[in-house]
């Protein structure tokens, strides 16, 4: 423990570089599963299968969108770090993993994409 | 006034705030392509390490913050209702566009397009920036940290240049006065 302490000083207060990857992970898997989540959400609300309530009415339908795409990275973001936060992970992997949702989640908010269904 | 509030909030979401994150961005993987791996691991300090915690953290304040103005305080009056039977559509850029079908585009693709895509590159950066404010000199000298946070980077680098080219193209045609 007084390693840990020392190390936090050395770095101002986070975790030193000892550390299991496992909260970098979750961080990047969330990330991934959050563009995912944006790109699914205005698929489905382009489409008419999601409808949701409007949360701000001067920006209409965007923010009840974005609300909930953000909503959904950060309740993955936390039981990722609370599941892998002690653990070492394959970053590599996960990075791969990463980069396919990111690339439905963009390819979710392609206007042309909409038109096609 | 020589620029309207609405004009003013444009060019703060656009040059300033997306510019500035623009800049952020490219100033992180010009850091990581400048301190290579064999480079990180030699250094005797952490300092560039706290730099580029920094300066991701900035990138990403800098995007939210440009998301949050462009969906909140940019989008409303873009999208505003024109009242029934207005002639002149110019204070209503959205009905502006969609009324000439040369322009309709410039919404129903690239307006829409700005409205998502940008949060994703939001989320990309501040994940970046919490493993590199948690990870400390570990992310410049772990190969696959360092791979898939620069990866993540680049692609919010991309995005962010998208939708900036995108929102350039609107605001030619149709501008917030």
């Amino acid at each position: 423990m007084v390693n840990r302490l020392e190390r936090r000083r050395e770095w101002g207060g986070f975790v030193s570089t000892g550390s299991p990857n496992g909260a970098a992970a979750a961080a990047f898997l969330a990330a991934g599963i959050g563009a995912f989540a944006m790109g699914l959400i205005a698929f489905l609300y382009a489409v008419d299968l999601l409808p949701l309530p409007v949360l701000y009415e001067p920006a209409g339908g965007v923010s009840s969108r974005t609300t909930l795409a953000l909503a959904i990275w950060l309740i993955a973001w936390g039981f990722l770090h609370f599941r892998w936060r002690a653990r070492e992970i394959d970053i590599s992997r996960t990075g791969w993993i990463v980069g396919g949702l990111i690339a439905l989640g963009v390819a979710g908010t392609f206007p042309p994409l909409w038109n096609a269904f | 006034m020589l620029f309207s509030e609405r004009s003013l909030w444009t060019m703060a979401h656009g040059i300033g705030l997306g510019g500035a994150g623009l800049l952020a961005l490219a100033a992180v993987l010009f850091a990581f392509y400048l301190l290579g791996e064999r480079e990180a691991i030699a250094l005797s300090s952490d300092w560039p390490a706290r730099a580029v915690a920094h300066l991701t953290g900035l990138a990403a304040v800098l995007l939210w913050l440009a998301s949050l103005v462009g969906t909140y305080v940019v989008f409303p009056p873009y999208r505003a209702t024109p009242p029934e039977g207005a002639a002149d559509l110019a204070a209503y850029p959205r009905s502006l566009l969609l009324a000439d079908p040369a322009t309709s585009w410039l919404h129903a693709f690239a307006m829409e397009t700005k409205e998502h895509l940008p949060w994703i590159a939001t989320m990309l950066t501040t994940a970046v920036a919490f493993v590199a404010w948690r990870s400390g000199p570990r992310l410049l000298r772990d190969r696959s940290l360092r791979r898939t946070a620069s990866g993540l980077l680049a692609l919010s680098f991309l995005i962010v240049a998208y939708v900036s080219i995108l929102g350039v193209f609107v605001n030619k045609v149709a501008p917030l006065e």
